[in-house]
């Protein structure tokens, strides 16, 4: 028996249409709407669609011949001589060097009003000597303002390498006269260094290196890459191999000097170019140039009568 | 009556006991009065062999210690080297550090930068009195020692004196410290913190007197002596003479706004801003080549890191032949010398200073890079720098020129040549070539400014003319135009300020560090 009974609100029966649907969206599909979209069902194709496929086909041909040339060049890289026939290549004349006109602005960038410097810091127990042959020849070409300098880091520098540059230019208090700055500081390095652009330009280090960078701003580099290929071994073999007096690697490259110079006034052949300058410098470092070959000393006195090589005889002794 | 027996036994033992006691006290007694007439004998046989001193230890001696004229040399601590091992010597020095631990003493003795460690222990020499003593007495206290010079096997880290230690015989207090320290002297030596700067800045210089005891302070007064000496052999012997000019002057010679008025009886003068016009007076006079070191006061209120309202100006003026270049050269020179001695002769405080204030060493070139203005602006364009060719440099624009030219060449001296004339002084001496520039230059250190010179006019008309564009007030300069009618040689100059020159050749920050008893807007005393 309940113990209270409460008239019932609404009656229990009534039935309720429960959804069962969402959301709702009118039908796409249905009869009587715009069906100009839709003409294609038939199995025409969408002049869209179809320029997209073309456009698809034309990337994937493109995508294979790349991959074709690239194993091909593969193939040449690791095979040797594979695809290069040395006779074919044209052995141009030769630049004459030290005759070409250079354009700083395009060899070092556009002149912002500032003088273009040189900075090369080297350590006065290794002179550079190649670079001092090379400054004499921008001299020629550029009007280079010079300076030497002693870091705080080097107690004493003998005096022959203050005055290696030469006499102070007369015009040196107006430095916006000059074309170039060359400025070398005799500092304790481990390793020759030279700066030019700071902002844009890491430092270049070791002596054949800077040697290559001034070389070029004479626009003298032999034009065929062979004559290049065979200055650039040169040099290497010079820097690395000539380094230690009376070694057998020394020997054997002053074999192959005069071996070379045998046959033709200059290393390259009829043309003076930066290899005659780097090797003639280590070999002159190197010292004990009266015992060596006939074919040297000749070439040796060849570079003297160029005059170039002035600066350099006070170093030596 | 078994316990009144043994009450008395016990009273019996209790007196046995009691005279136990007792003699073990008068046995105590006996030895104290022992000791006491060996101590009174002792201070006998001192007192006959050495008159005048009155204990193995004592405090304050003589307040005014001339009464004695004594033959004991002192040792300084500077020069406490094995070389000097076991002999018996005097020194005198602050206690820097006591620390006692037990039977034994070990003081840190101090003499300017130079410290070394001593060690009282007790035994023959020493009594567990004396060894209170010492541990008692007062940080900062000057004191006399009598020790041993004794090798040590372990190389003692923490004082400057690493291969000796002293071994103490007799202490004598001549000047006792109050107990409490205005600034603990650790707390002036440590290395600063971020945030520290200001507030640790002031707290030195309030406790300036105290402050200039330390180490590193020693060490940067010292180097700043020596730039001053250096700055004037150099200059005599390239041939200057040395003059003093007056500091107080009818007119302001740099300009009105920055310059200190003081009353002059019934008018009123003011304090030099620079020696300039006496400089150039000397010049036309025949001088030739004069230099001279004096204050120079600046009213200007900057509150930066660089500017005093009182420093010590080293100026140069000199005469030349054809070009001011030749005077520039002479000037960088010096400059050079000046850094070449302090290099070779100072090693030892610019080593102590770099403990507290760790820098880069100095680096230069010789002869001094040279740059002119237009280069200049190209390098300052090429790193972004927005600026025009006629512009002067701001100051982060002059330390980011100082750190392009220091990635490029490798050195913190430079000079900055050919400036645009509109930004100088009116009597500066235009540029033959080109109008827009002038014969002027700056030199930096590190990137700041150091030295401001130039060629100046040595003719009346042009002066006037100069003058009158500028707007200056002629009649407050008459005196000035009129010694360059009669005949005057073309010269130029500059000038110097010590502290700053002492400030960035160490690598510090703040120039109230380098000077002693710094002025600016904020401070009069000490």
């Amino acid at each position: 028996m309940p113990m209270y009974k409460v008239k019932p609100v609404s009656p229990g029966d009534i039935k309720i249409d429960l959804p069962t649907c969402m959301y709702k969206l009118p039908n796409t599909h249905a009869q009587g709407m715009n069906c100009g979209e839709h003409a294609l069902q038939n199995g025409e194709v969408d002049p869209a669609l179809k320029a997209l496929e073309e456009r698809q086909d034309e990337v994937l041909r493109r995508l294979y011949e790349l991959k074709a040339t690239v194993d091909g060049l593969a193939k040449t890289v690791t095979t040797p001589d594979a695809d290069l026939d040395a006779s074919t290549l044209s052995r141009g004349p030769a630049e004459s060097v030290f005759r070409g006109t250079a354009d700083l602005d395009s060899l070092l960038g556009k002149d912002l009003g500032a003088l273009r410097d040189i900075v090369i810091n080297a350590n006065p127990a290794h002179p550079p000597l190649s670079l001092l042959v090379l400054h004499a020849l921008l001299c020629q070409r550029y009007q280079v303002l010079s300076s030497v300098h002693v870091h705080s880091s080097v107690s004493v520098v003998p005096p022959p390498l203050l005055s290696c540059l030469g006499p102070r230019h007369i015009d040196s208090y107006a430095r916006q006269r000059f074309q170039l700055g060359f400025t070398l500081i005799w500092k304790d390095v481990s390793k020759l260094q030279m700066k030019f652009n700071t902002q844009s330009m890491c430092p270049i280090e070791g002596e054949a290196n800077v040697a290559r960078f001034l070389f070029r701003l004479l626009s003298a580099e032999p034009q065929d890459p062979l004559a290049a290929t065979q200055m650039d071994c040169w040099i290497d073999t010079a820097v690395f191999q000539l380094a230690e007096v009376g070694s057998k690697e020394h020997a054997a490259v002053l074999r192959s000097l005069n071996s070379a110079l045998g046959c033709s006034p200059w290393l390259l052949g009829q043309e003076f170019s930066l290899a005659d300058i780097v090797c003639a410098c280590c070999v002159l470092r190197a010292g004990q140039t009266t015992s060596a070959a006939a074919n040297i000393q000749r070439w040796l006195k060849s570079c003297q009568n160029l005059g170039h090589f002035d600066c350099v005889n006070p170093l030596l002794q | 009556c078994c316990v009144v027996s043994s009450c008395f036994r016990a009273g019996e033992e209790e007196q046995q006991a009691q005279s136990k006691k007792a003699l073990k006290k008068q046995q105590k007694e006996a030895e104290k009065a022992a000791k006491k007439a060996e101590k009174q004998a002792k201070l006998v046989s001192v007192r006959q062999e050495t008159p005048v001193v009155f204990d193995v230890f004592s405090l304050r001696l003589c307040l005014s210690l001339s009464w004695i004229e004594a033959d004991r040399p002192l040792v300084r601590v500077q020069d406490l080297t094995p070389e000097k091992a076991e002999q018996q010597i005097w020194v005198r020095a602050r206690i820097h550090t006591s620390r006692a631990k037990g039977k034994q003493c070990f003081l840190v003795l101090r003499h300017q930068q130079f410290t070394v460690q001593a060690l009282l222990a007790v035994g023959d020499r020493a009594s567990k009195q004396m060894v209170k003593f010492a541990a008692n007495l007062t940080k900062e206290s000057i004191i006399d020692v009598e020790a041993v010079v004794k090798k040590v096997e372990q190389k003692i880290e923490s004082c400057s004196q690493q291969d000796v230690e002293l071994h103490v015989e007799r202490i004598f207090v001549i000047s006792q410290s109050e107990a409490r320290l205005p600034l603990q002297l650790e707390d002036a030596v440590r290395p600063e913190g971020e945030g520290d700067e200001v507030r640790k800045v002031d707290l030195i210089i309030i406790n300036l007197h105290r402050n200039l005891n330390t180490t590193t302070s020693q060490a940067i007064f010292r180097l700043q002596s020596g730039i001053c000496q250096l700055f004037r052999d150099t200059l005599i012997n390239k041939g200057f003479v040395e003059i003093q000019t007056p500091k107080i002057i009818s007119a302001a010679s740099e300009g009105g706004a920055n310059v200190f008025t003081v009353s002059y009886f019934k008018t009123s003068a003011y304090l030099a801003q620079s020696p300039q016009l006496y400089k150039q007076m000397c010049i036309c006079a025949d001088f030739d080549k004069v230099f001279c070191v004096g204050p120079v006061f600046r009213a200007e209120d900057s509150n930066t890191h660089r500017h005093l309202t009182e420093f010590v100006g080293l100026d140069i003026e000199m005469a030349f032949n054809y070009h001011y270049h030749e005077v520039m050269d002479s000037i960088t020179d010096t400059m050079v010398q000046i850094f070449k001695g302090l290099c070779d002769r100072f090693q030892t405080e610019i080593q102590t200073v770099n403990k507290q204030y760790p820098s880069e060493p100095f680096k230069f070139l010789e002869p001094t890079l040279r740059l002119e203005y237009k280069e200049a602006v190209a390098m300052l364009k090429a790193a972004g720098v927005e600026m025009g060719d006629e512009e002067d440099l701001s100051t982060p624009n002059e330390k980011l020129l100082g750190r392009l030219v220091k990635e490029k060449y490798d050195t913190d001296f430079y000079v900055l040549d050919k400036y645009p004339l509109a930004v100088r002084p009116f009597y500066t001496m235009p540029d033959p070539n080109n109008p827009k520039y002038s014969n002027s230059y700056d030199m930096f250190m590190r990137g700041e400014e150091i030295l401001s010179g130039a060629q100046r006019i040595h003719d009346a008309q042009l002066l006037t003319e100069r003058a009158m564009h500028h707007s200056i007030d002629l009649e407050k300069i008459k005196a000035y135009i009129d010694s360059f009618r009669y005949g005057a040689p073309p010269h130029a100059g500059g000038g110097i300020g010590l502290e700053r020159v002492t400030m960035l050749y160490l690598g510090l920050h703040n120039v109230r560090q380098t000077s002693m008893f710094p002025r600016d807007p904020k401070r009069l005393t000490p």
